[in-house]
Parts: C-alpha cells; structure tokens; sequence
C-alpha cells in the first residue's frame, strides 16, 4: 500500500463559473520511504496539487473531485480537527521562501519547539526545547543558537531551520517546496545534500517540488512532470534522466525541453535552452494538447484531440500522442 | 550614537522646537505678550512694569527668547489673571486629574479595541465583520463632545443614574478613602465612556488592518501547516505581529486623544487640562493658553518616545540597545 | 505599515467612480455626500434663517417642535431648523476650504521631498514629523484664542495644521515612483524636473491623494466643530459646531431640548460619515488586500 494515493484530483480557484481548474485529474503516489520528485515550470499546479495533500489550500482554492487518501485514510474532506491531527505529526512542509515561512518575533527554538507541544499534550516546555536544540544540531546549527531570531540567521541557514522545523514531530512525509530556489549554488547542494541525508535517517518519504529538474535528478526515486494542470509523465529517475539512446528513455516532448533547459548534473552537460512561448491560459477551454502550442513536434491531431496518459513501460506513464517516437 | 541616546536627543530637540514655536506664537506674532493679555486685563501701571522686566521686552528679540528660556527653565509658567495664581500651580493640578482620565479611558481602548479589532480581522468579509466596520466608522465620525452630550442627557438627565459633572460630588462626606475613591470611580464612568466609545473605532480599524496584512503572510501558512487550532495561530502568531504596526499608529493616536480628552472634560466639567483650556479661552487668559499647550506638547512628545521604546522592544529586528 | 507602505497604482481613470459606485460603502457615502450638498445649497434659500427672529416671550424659548417650527426653537427662541441648514454650509465650506489648503501644502511639501530628496528632503521632514506629533488640538484652540474669531482664520488655522499626513503618503509614494524606469528615461531625453513631476508623478500620486483629501475633508469638519463647540467659532457665521457651543452653554441638555441638539450633531455624523466612506472605499480600490464585505 502506499503512504500517499492521490486520485483524480482537481483543484480549482475561484467559482464555478469563472474559476480556474489549477490541478485537473491528476494522480501522485507515494510509497513509504519513496523520495518523490514533481517538476513542472511555475504556475504549473505542483504547488497548488502538493497543497491540497494536508488541505493547507489558499482562501478561493477548492478542491472539486477526486481524493487524497493518507496512510489508508481517505483526508479529501477531512475536518479541521482531523487534518490539524495530521499536520506536521503525519506531513509537514518545508515551505518556499523560509524568510517570510518563518515568524519574525519568535525565536528558532520555539518554533521548532512549537507542533512538538501542539501534537503531544505530554510533553513538557523544557524537554521540547531540549529536542529543539538536538534538531538544531542535526541540520549542523549550533545549539547555542536556539534562543535566535530568524533575521540573525543567513537564508541558507533559515532553511535548515525549516528543515529543523519539518523533523520536529518525526512526519511519515515530508513536502519540500521549492526548498533551494532562492539559495546561492553552494548552498543549495548543501541544503539538497542535508535534505537527502536526513530524510534518509529519519525513514520519510519526501515530495520534493522544484522547476529545476536538476535538483531532483539524484535526489529522487521517482519524478512525475506537470504541464498546465496536468501530470503529463511520470516514471523513476533512471528512466526520466536516463540518455536518448537508452532503451527506456523520457518520451515526452515537454520533459525533453526542460531537461535541456538546465544544465544536467549527471550528464555534465551544460546546454542550456529555454522553451519559447508560454503555458496557456487556463482560463480559456482547452482542447486537444496543452502543450501543442509550443512543441516543436506537433501533428495536427495534437491540436484536437487531448492525448490520454498512457503507461508506456512499467510504471512510466505518459501523455502524448507521439510517446514512442518522441527523440530529443 | 546607540538607539536610547540618540532618541532623547532627539525629543529634547523637538521640546526645544515646541518651547520655540510657542515663544513665536505668544511672544512675537501679537506683538509682545503684554499687549495680548491687555486685550482682557485691566493691568495698573506697575503690573505693566513688573512685567515688562519680567519678559525682558526692553532688550532685542534675541534677548526676550532667552529671558522666554530662563523662565522656563525655572519652571516659570507665569501668572493666570483669571484664577489670581501662578500658572504653573493652576496646571500641576489640572494635569493629574487628566491624567487619570487618560490613562483609565486609554487602558479601556487598547484593550477591548484591539480584542473587537483581531475578532473582525481574522474575520474579513463575514457579516460580523461588515458590522463591526460599518459601526466603527460610525463612532468614528462623531464629534467626541456631542457623544459626551449625548451620554449625558441619556445617563445623567433621562435615567439620572450616573454623575454628569465634576470628579466628586459636591459637599459629600466620606466615611474612608475607599468611599471617597469609588466617587471618584462613578464620576469617572460618563467621561471614559464617551472617550472610549469614538476611539475605541480607531484601534479597531487600525488592528484589522495590520491583522488582515498579517493573515496573508507565509509565516502564518506555516502555522496553520503545523496542525495549530485556528485560535492559536491569529493569537500567538497574528496578533503578536499585527501589534507591531498598531504601536506606530498609536504614537499618532496620542495627539488625538489630547483632543478628545480636551471635549470630554468641557462636556462633563471635569477640572484637568482641557476644562483649564476652554475656561481660559472664555477668559482670554493667555499665560494658562499658552503652558497648556506647551506642556501637552511636552506630554505627547514624551509619550511618543515611551511607544517608540516599547516598539524596540517588542519587535526583535530592532534593539534598544543599538 | 511600520513603513509607510507604498502601492503600486495606476494613475486615475474616470473607471474610478464606477469603481466607487460598484463599492455598498462607496455608494452610500457618495449619496450621502450628494444629498447633503444639495440640501446646504438649497435649504437656506428655500428656508432662510434669521438670526434677529428671537422669540417675544418665555413660552417661545427652547420650545419643543411644532407645525411652525418644524425642529423647535433655540434658547434665543429661534427656529432650529432653518439654523441647521444654514450651519451645514459653513461646515462644508470650512470644510472644504480648510482641506485645499492642507492638500496643497501637503502635496507639494511630500513632492518636493521624495523628488529631490536630499538636505530639502531632511529638513521638509523634520518640519512635517514635528507637526505631526505636536497636538493639534491644543494647538488650534491656542490660535484660535491668538488670531480670532473669523471664519477664513478658522479656515487657515486648520488648514495649516492638517497637512503632516498628507506630506507623509505623498513623499513614500513620490520616492517609490522616483525608482521606477521612467524616470531615469524621461531624465535621459531631456524632460525638465517639472515636466517629470507633472507628468509622471502628479499623474501617479493622484488616486492615494484623492483618497486621503476626502478623509482629510472629514477631520477638517470634526476639527471646525470642535474649535466651535469650544467657543472659537465665528460668532456672525452660526455652524453646526457653535449651535451644539449654545446647546450646551444655555443648558440645552439638561432641559431635555433634544430637537435642539441632535440635528446639528447628527448632520455632523452623516457628512463626516460620508466623506469617510467615500475615502475607505477609495482606499480599499488602491489596496484590494482590504477588501471587505461589498
């Protein structure tokens, strides 16, 4: 079974009438232990999708149909005394940004300190704070600097403080957002590095949401792509980062240009390439590929009838008309 | 230079600016300060005298501004022709019994203000929200000293439950000083509620509008993300942030309050600054005009300081010590 | 807001007063503010006061209201009525007057400080904190007592002391303007200093502005009526603060006169109220993070 089985889901802003479906049927499963990568440009739906899962969606966003089940419980409609349960104990998120994701006016071992005290009523200040600190000095902090303010702290630092803060309660999952964008590249290796290894040690599995799919090349198990609200590949690291000529390959047309669009990490490459144009607007109707306007392999059946994501190998899934033909 | 000096140096330049100011306004703009309490005085030839050495008027500008200093510097309020006393007595007493409005009426404010304030801001655009903005708004644009007519021709003339004048009643024996304060306290009631009543609007809107500033911030996602009830993460993480801003906008908040306080003691005769300033309008008695405005610029200066130290030191960004 | 918080807006659009319409808020204070100009233009030609109709005996003072005087008589035995339409046009015109005096100092005090920046910036500033922190109040009634009693030295007094705000949210708003590429472009081909604010900041600067002038208008009401009610007002110009001065002086509320001191009061509300609605709504357009209920 695994942890997380998220089906069909849609996920819409706005009303009925005028809103904007963000997330339209997508799936993500996760398995226990699972380290799993969701790429996609911004504005794509992987945060809005990742979101939905401990239901922590904007004010407007509502999720219209399918389900997130959670360790074999169905959470789509969950009460807010259900998934304030579940939150941080079961999933935590390191969430974007960690400047603003943390509180100016309280200290760093307080807050880390903060979701141990809120899930177990047990627990007393004195020994929350103690584990604080050992979460401190897991994500290489001082100890001594518990009592600390966010703004004394470098941006590298504030997100091991976050990640501090998402260990705090031992989650089965944790969901990284964007956890290295606004880092120097130093940082963000070490940040990735600390990340892999703690997620390792403390047996969760992770959701790792990034636009860069370098970053989740050697970090994931499995990495699903999304293209306007839609999943339109998924398949395990291997095969997604595997080269053209390899027998199993990445075989959609979107997943081929974002790969050339960073350097890659594990091919030494360092042909980078934008996708010209841009994702379409969702607030229109959508027929056939979203992604035909800007593929530089498009037939014209491409432009009328919306390809079905189709299981192309084991456990590689794609949506594209063309999957096995697709070259780089 | 470190924070705390900087900033007493800082309002000790602003006193001296208002001390300034108000020589220009009293002393130079009239004509000489003799001449404007002419207006109303019948002052003898020997008065005139006295006080013509008193201000220095027969020496240049320079030297009236720096007798101006002198006297000030000693205390020397001047001499109210109205009241036959010297200014500065006549004020010492009045700003105690003002004092005590200000400070129980401003306690009642901050309080249930910024309480009604964080109830409607983390309640944007439901109906209790809309109600509680639209009724702010409405005591807000009252005259604060019709609200004080108001109150008392409801409490003090239809229901005469409550005391409409003065700070105690006249004549009353008291049995012990608890009889004695708990007068006081009756006749405390009318004027704070009338202060309260229009500036309680003033917290409420400005603590909504931090609060609502505050809900859209990442660090409050992140709270909700760690499972915390609702009410915990407006309280500990909204509210302690949202209190920031309403600190700044209070310094503003200071110098109408001084207005306020000014009409409700007209209105309920309460015997402080402000009933000293209207009775000394009437009595064209400028030398009480004129400390009454110094020293509540001096009051409001130095309350501006003390919010602008509690702001450092409720806010970690910025210390006190730097 | 521990900065002033500037927003980024674009320059006013004739949308603005739709905008407006379209806001419950904005619409009620723009009919409230209609009608009660209407009815300060109109009423006291149709209603004409006179202040030397004093009553001819005991029985005509302070008198409840009857089919004469529809709002009852003053302590003097005057008709209350005519005397509260007739009020509202000082109101509104010190009102007015009193705010085209601070926002033309405030605008150009806050422009020429966020513009050149700077030694003038540092010492406009100084002067704006200063009256800022200064009590009004206190302040107005000592000039008031000094300057005396006439409605255009009323006018100036609070007009000169109503500015501090507007200087502060013009100033934040000119400097972020400053930051902005065109600016720096404009300079390049040549565009005057004054050619830049006139056509690049006045334009820029404006919605923020309209919106404080409105709330300004409705602090300088509350200010004239206080100053009267005080005793300061103009004693041949009778407005709705110095009605509520005689109210209270002749014992009015004592005798449980109410037709005598609610509608000076009340008409004081509702103008003030409209002005403030008018400028919350205008507020919420610039900055729709605010947006309430409507």
């Amino acid at each position: 079974m695994n942890l997380l089985d998220v089906r069909n889901l849609c996920v819409r802003y706005g009303s009925e009438q005028t809103g904007v479906l963000a997330v339209d049927t997508v799936d993500l499963r996760i398995g226990q232990g699972e380290f799993v990568g969701l790429a996609g440009e911004s504005g794509c739906g992987k945060t809005t999708l990742a979101m939905a899962i401990p239901n922590l969606l904007p004010e407007g966003a509502t999720v219209v149909s399918g389900s997130v089940t959670f360790d074999g419980q169905d959470i789509t409609h969950a009460s807010e005394e259900t998934l304030n349960s579940i939150r941080w104990k079961e999933i935590s998120v390191i969430f974007q940004g960690a400047l603003n994701a943390l509180n100016p006016v309280k200290s760093v071992g307080w807050q880390i300190a903060e979701p141990m005290l809120a899930h177990d009523s047990g627990l007393s200040d004195k020994d929350a704070l103690a584990r604080a600190r050992e979460l401190l000095d897991a994500v290489g902090i001082s100890k001594s600097r518990s009592s600390a303010y966010p703004h004394e702290f470098s941006g590298g630092m504030r997100q091991r403080v976050m990640i501090a803060m998402a260990l705090a309660c031992k989650p089965k999952l944790v969901i990284a957002d964007e956890p290295i964008t606004a880092l120097d590249v130093m940082t963000q290796a070490q940040i990735l590095d600390l990340l892999r290894s703690l997620s390792s040690s403390f047996d969760l599995s992770l959701l790792l949401i990034s636009h860069d799919l370098s970053v989740l090349a050697d970090t994931c198990d499995r990495v699903q792509v999304m293209y306007a609200g839609k999943a339109v590949e998924s398949g395990s690291a291997e095969t997604i980062f595997a080269s053209a000529d390899s027998s199993e390959s990445a075989a959609h047309p979107y997943t081929n240009r974002l790969l050339k669009s960073y350097p890659n990490i594990l091919h030494e490459r360092v042909f980078i390439d934008g996708i010209p144009g841009y994702p379409p607007d969702l607030s229109l109707p959508q027929t056939g590929c979203r992604f035909a306007a800007r593929c530089d392999q498009v037939q014209s059946v491409c432009r009328t009838q919306e390809p079905a994501l189709i299981e192309l190998h084991t456990n590689h899934f794609v949506a594209c008309h063309f999957a096995e033909q697709v070259s780089r | 230079m470190s924070y705390l000096p900087r900033k007493l140096l800082q309002v000790l330049g602003s006193i001296f600016a208002v001390a300034t100011f108000n020589f220009f306004l009293f002393h130079i703009i009239p004509g000489d300060p003799i001449r404007l309490i002419a207006r109303t005085q019948k002052l003898d030839p020997e008065a005139v005298a006295e006080l013509r050495k008193k201000f220095g008027l027969d020496g240049s500008i320079i030297h009236q501004y720096l007798v101006y200093l002198k006297n000030l510097a000693h205390a020397d309020l001047g001499y109210s022709f109205s009241l036959h006393e010297g200014v500065g007595s006549v004020l010492l007493r009045a700003l105690g019994h003002t004092a005590l409005l200000l400070t129980v009426s401003t306690l009642i404010v901050v309080i249930i203000g910024i309480a009604i304030g964080v109830y409607a801001g983390s309640r944007q655009g439901k109906k209790s929200d809309s109600w509680i903005v639209i009724s702010s708004l409405v005591f807000w644009s009252m005259p604060t000293f019709w609200v004080g007519m108001l109150l008392v021709f409801v409490f003090g003339v239809w229901w005469g439950g409550l005391p409409i004048s003065g700070i105690t009643t006249p004549n009353a024996v008291y049995s012990g000083s608890l009889s004695y304060m708990m007068d006081i306290a009756r006749h405390l009631i009318l004027p704070t509620l009338t202060l309260a009543l229009v500036d309680i609007a003033f917290f409420i809107m400005i603590t909504r509008t931090s609060l609502i500033e505050v809900m859209h911030e990442d660090y409050m996602l992140t709270a909700r993300g760690k499972g915390l009830s609702r009410k915990t993460v407006v309280w500990k993480h909204g509210v302690r942030n949202a209190l920031l801003p309403v600190m700044t906008a209070s310094a503003l908040y200071i110098s109408a309050l001084v207005g306020g306080a000014i009409q409700v003691e007209v209105v309920y005769s309460w015997p402080g600054m402000g009933l000293l300033m209207y009775n000394s309008v009437l009595a064209r008695d400028y030398p009480v005009l004129e400390a009454c405005f110094l020293v509540s610029s001096i009051v409001v200066l130095l309350a501006n300081f003390a919010s602008d130290v509690l702001y450092r030191v409720l806010d970690p960004r910025v210390s006190v010590a730097r | 807001m521990s900065s002033p918080q500037v927003l980024h807006i674009p320059p006013v659009k004739r949308s603005m007063l739709a905008q407006l319409w379209n806001d419950r808020m904005g619409r009620v204070g723009l009919l409230l503010t209609t009608f009660t100009l209407i009815a300060a233009v109109i009423g006291p030609i149709i209603f004409v006061f006179d202040s030397g109709a004093v009553g001819a005996d005991a029985t005509t003072l302070l008198m409840p209201p009857t089919r004469t005087h529809i709002l009852g008589t003053d302590e003097l035995g005057r008709d209350v009525f005519s005397q509260f339409l007739s009020g509202s046009r000082v109101s509104l015109l010190v009102g007015l007057m009193a705010t085209v005096i601070s926002t033309i100092i405030g605008a150009g005090v806050g422009i020429a400080a966020g513009f050149f920046t700077g030694k003038l910036d540092t010492v406009l500033m100084a002067v704006t904190d200063f009256f800022l922190v200064v009590p009004a109040m206190p302040l107005m009634i000592a000039m008031g007592a000094i300057f005396g009693q006439n409605l255009t030295i009323i006018i100036v007094i609070i007009g000169l002391l109503s500015w501090p705000r507007t200087a502060r949210i013009v100033r934040s708003q000119t400097l972020s303007l400053r930051e902005r590429k065109f600016v720096p472009r404009a300079r390049s081909l040549g565009s005057t200093n004054w050619r830049i604010i006139k056509v690049h900041m006045i334009p820029h600067v404006l919605p923020l502005l309209i919106a404080n002038t409105i709330l300004v208008v409705a602090g300088a009401i509350l200010s004239e009526a206080t100053l009267a009610f005080i005793g300061l007002g103009d004693p041949n110009r009778i407005s709705w603060g110095s009605m509520l001065h005689f109210a209270f002086a002749s014992g009015a509320v004592g005798r449980g006169a109410w037709w005598y001191f609610m509608p000076p009061g009340l008409g004081i509300l509702l103008i003030v109220l409209a002005f403030t609605l008018v400028g919350h709504a205008f507020d919420k357009i610039n900055n729709p993070h605010l947006g309430g209920s409507s």
